[in-house]
């Protein structure tokens, strides 16, 4: 029987399968517009920065917890001399993770197969980074961006790699801006179908200039959150990809803490004052930013920020959003202030302009980089829990272990029926409460050699107790 | 993957699928022959008190009131006309019609409901005496005796089948809404279908020993009845007070087996407390274990033994102290708890059709599973598509806190809102809502809607 109204079950992220797009239907409308000259030279320029990246891949069914492995292919794209490679974000998620990657190269004056390291996925951009193994001061033929926007109907070039079955060669695409929209922020939809191997590719103006690089939009499931426009691939202009090529994310699960002090955080999320907001509230004018949850413990907390006061003027900065992208910008603002300043808020509350002074803290980790450990006694990866995390799943503070991000095929853990998004609170009679705990409590284990162990573990709102039985 | 039996009406079924099932039963003939005499016996008891069940039952979920015709099957107990069906069959209902073995057509007023056993029990309106069944005992069954299951398949009324009783008390708790907490079931190959909801499971001797409740998704011969023993304790309620009252500690019970093999541990390991709950009161914590109840040991060691043990606890009179004996860490301790009434998990539920949502009153269930520390506000459980709601942003799952700057503090609270703001013909109504871990801000906008669907209408 179903009864709809019960259905407050924690939502676990759904799998963003890989998704297939089928060609597009009709020739493209500005097609004609870049001469087959254009097209032919920035062939010879760039194809030599199209790489082939071979993998194998993790796949966990976020309810079962079962784990399948597959090799692939997909499309890479040099963007650095050093062996930067960007390609696209959905083989890397909470239910997918590569295990093994290597970088083919066809030309230039290194070819051949080269072992590469995952670096990771950026907060903002689907794309996933890789770093090629290789001696000290190779070059790579590497893609050098320009930064010349797009416009709505622009005639767009893509490269990319054609099938299998043709080994994978070099091709081009034609395509065109097909809609440019606004929220959440400015992205630009492309108007055909995509196929994979372009996914990731190049895009390039009528002039020949590289633009951008096409791509998915996050799921919102993978804390894309505002970024979530599924299915349409989308150009991600070289604005965006600019701050990550010079600085490209972390390698994920390294025991290293995210040196401190680098982006602050207010601890608020908002929403824009649209006029008919402002005109409900009877202000005289719209733009600001609702306060509409105050993350507690934050330094908005502490300066007493409240859900509904109406942010107008941030560390000197006036604030005039009215559209949900501009939430964003904020948000950037917030980051880029600097930990442990002290700045000053204006806001209206009730109506009345009050102002507020908050200290600025160190944003704090996101699931994107945080800690990860796995062990092979019980099979089991497990993630710290993270402030986003905790949103997300909507985990109350005062809950305290580390939430499993998988669990190994055939493993005592999986034996037990334990699936990703538990919340292990203890082991045996060790309380954990962090990634160090829970290491320190499987070490224990190996040495005591229990023939079963109780985990104490909550899943939503229930708590209860798992019985594994390891395989000493 | 379980899945309830009430077989919704769409349309006929297909001839092609008419063929293959009397092919099949032909085929099946020969071997019925020799306990053919104690079966027809048996039929002859039950057919007469057989009733086919068609509620029309009121449904929520889209924005919008709509209606549905499902069709279930349920037996006459008594001969004043109480009729036994599930909860799932009847609750929820408007109006429900029934039609008897001798092709009567009568309506039956809902006497009561118990969602927690899937139980419900009508009163059909007519004159009586009418046939009913015998009360067999549940507790003295056996795996591999026979089993006949009556009712309507998939709509076919007057049906019967026949197997044998594949297992006596098998355990179907899951932490979903499916979850049946006080009771294992019977469970029998005898053919079961959707529409064989509410309809009894009878023994050779013609004696109901189970109420057909579930089968499992894509398995043969694999059907559910609720024990005989169990459903007529709990209709006894029903018909003595309209529900079935149940006490309430806040713990959740787990099997002795889910922490330890150890077989010299006795009792019930208590997984967890509510917060605000006389058990969180009286500092009973998770991984405690229960071992007497006013001086009576309880023993869960497999997950089969918990439901009687929840029904002890549940059978507790309500709102009096209760001495448990509680172990922790090998230490005895004595807790005397009070205990509060068990409120239903699923409340009031009604649609406001100007603004396009639906909205469920926060039970405590519901408030616990959102992880409010306390019920408050009103669920938001459909928005209808292009409706004001939706424009707004509105979504299933949305704790709505509270109307232009006013807490809503209940279901009733929020109808009483909504309807002053209908009298002033108020435009702009700011709600505040819950969602997940965030709040958000939301405006229904009656003005915009109303032009924007004019401007739609202008297009067709």
């Amino acid at each position: 029987m179903s009864k709809p109204c019960c259905r407050l079950r924690p939502v676990l992220p759904a799998v963003l399968g890989v998704l297939l797009l089928l060609p597009g239907l009709g020739r493209p409308a500005g097609a004609d517009e870049i001469p087959s000259q254009v097209i032919r030279q920035a062939f010879s320029k760039w194809s030599s920065s199209l790489c082939l990246v071979m993998f194998s891949q993790e796949l966990t069914d976020p309810r079962s917890g079962e784990t399948r492995r597959r090799e692939g292919t997909a499309l890479g794209l040099l963007v650095r001399s050093d062996g930067l490679v960007i390609t696209h974000g959905h083989l890397q998620t909470d239910t997918s993770r590569i295990t093994d990657a290597r970088v083919r190269i066809d030309s230039g004056n290194t070819p051949g197969e080269l072992p590469a390291v995952v670096l990771g996925k950026p907060d903002e951009l689907n794309l996933l980074f890789l770093q090629i193994q290789a001696p000290e001061g190779t070059a790579f033929p590497a893609v050098s961006f320009s930064d010349v926007p797009l416009q709505l109907g622009d005639p767009v070039l893509i490269l990319g790699r054609m099938s299998e079955s043709v080994d994978y060669a070099p091709g081009v695409t034609l395509d065109y801006i097909a809609s440019v929209v606004d929220t959440p922020r400015t992205a630009y939809c492309l108007g055909g179908g995509l196929k994979m191997g372009f996914l990731s590719g190049p895009v390039l103006n009528a002039r020949g200039e590289v633009v951008g690089v096409t791509g998915l939009e996050m799921s919102e499931e993978e804390g894309g959150g505002l970024y979530s426009r599924s299915g349409v691939p989308m150009v991600f202009q070289t604005a965006l990809l600019a701050p990550c090529i010079s600085a490209p994310p972390r390698p994920g699960g390294s025991a290293e803490p995210k040196p401190a002090g680098e982006e602050a955080w207010l601890g608020v999320f908002t929403q824009p004052l649209k006029p008919e907001f402002a005109a409900y509230w009877g202000l005289s004018e719209p733009g600001g930013l609702i306060v509409s949850t105050v993350v507690p413990d934050s330094p908005a907390a502490q300066a007493g920020i409240r859900p509904g006061d109406i942010i107008k003027s941030f560390d000197g900065k006036p604030q005039r959003a009215t559209q949900d992208r501009e939430v964003l910008n904020f948000s950037r603002l917030v980051r880029d202030t600097g930990p442990g300043k002290t700045v000053r808020i204006e806001l209206l509350r009730d109506g009345q302009p009050m102002s507020l002074d908050v200290t600025l803290s160190t944003r704090p980790q996101s699931a994107q980089d945080a800690e990860e450990y796995e062990e092979d006694v019980l099979g089991l990866t497990v993630r710290e829990l993270t402030r986003d995390i905790r949103i997300a799943l909507n985990i109350a503070e005062d809950v305290q272990g580390v939430i499993v991000r998988r669990v190994a095929s055939g493993s005592p853990a999986q034996a037990a029926k334990m699936r990703p998004g538990v919340i292990i609170m203890s082991v045996g009679e060790q309380t954990v409460t962090s990634i160090e705990e829970y290491r320190q409590a499987i070490e224990h284990l190996r040495a005591a050699r229990p023939d079963e162990v109780p985990l104490f573990a909550r899943l939503g709102s229930a708590t209860g107790f798992f019985r594994v039985r390891p395989r000493w | 993957m379980k899945r309830t039996l009430a077989f919704v009406v769409r349309g006929r079924l297909r001839p092609i699928g008419l063929a293959i099932l009397c092919c099949g039963w032909l085929a099946g003939c020969a071997t019925l022959s020799r306990p053919e005499g104690s079966v027809l016996r048996a039929r002859e008891q039950v057919s007469p008190a057989l009733v086919h069940i068609r509620p029309v039952k009121e449904m929520f979920q889209t924005g919008k009131r709509t209606e549905m015709l499902v069709v279930g099957s349920g037996f006459i107990i008594s001969p004043e006309g109480y009729v036994v069906t599930n909860e799932h069959v009847a609750g929820d209902s408007t109006s429900v019609q029934c039609v008897l073995s001798d092709n009567r057509e009568l309506d039956a007023q809902v006497v009561g409901t118990d969602p927690d056993t899937d139980i419900a029990v009508l009163k059909l309106q007519g004159d009586g005496p009418f046939p009913c069944v015998k009360w067999g005992r549940s507790d003295s069954i056996e795996s591999g005796q026979v089993a006949l299951a009556f009712g309507s398949p998939h709509g076919l009324s007057r049906s019967v089948s026949m197997g044998i009783i594949s297992m006596t008390d098998r355990n179907l708790d899951e932490e979903d809404a499916n979850s049946a907490p006080y009771n294992n079931f019977i469970q029998t190959d005898a053919a079961i279908n959707p529409g064989n909801s509410g309809g009894p499971l009878v023994n050779i001797r013609g004696e109901v020993i189970g109420v057909n409740a579930r089968m499992l998704r894509g398995a043969e011969n694999v059907g559910f009845a609720i024990p005989a023993d169990i459903a007529r304790a709990v209709v006894e309620a029903i018909i003595r007070d309209g529900r079935v009252r149940r006490s309430y500690f806040g713990f959740e019970l787990q099997e002795m087996t889910a922490r330890s093999m150890d077989p010299a541990r006795r009792g019930v390991l208590i997984a967890g407390v509510d917060r605000f709950s006389p058990a969180a009161e009286a500092d009973i914590r998770p991984g405690d274990v229960l071992i007497a109840v006013n001086g009576t040991p309880v023993n869960a060691r497999w997950r089969e033994d918990l439901p009687a043990v929840r029904r002890l606890i549940a059978d507790l009179p309500v709102g009096e102290p209760a001495r448990l004996t509680i172990d922790r860490n090998g230490e005895q301790r004595e807790v005397t708890v009070t205990s509060v009434e068990k409120t239903a998990a699923r409340g009031k539920q009604e649609a406001f059709e100007l603004w396009g949502v639906s909205v469920a009153e926060v039970t405590q269930e519901i408030a616990r599973r959102a992880q409010l520390s306390r019920p408050a506000g009103v669920l938001v459980i459909g928005v209808s598509p292009g409706a004001p709601a939706a424009w707004a942003g509105l979504q299933p799952g949305d704790i709505i806190l509270t109307m232009d700057g006013e807490t809503v503090d209940d279901f009733s609270a929020f109808r009483r809102m909504y309807d002053q703001r209908l009298q002033e013909n108020r435009r702009q109504i700011m709600l505040f809502v819950q969602r997940g871990a965030l709040t958000r801000f939301v405006l229904i906008n009656l003005e915009q809607t109303s032009t924007e669907q004019e401007e739609t209408r202008g297009h067709e």
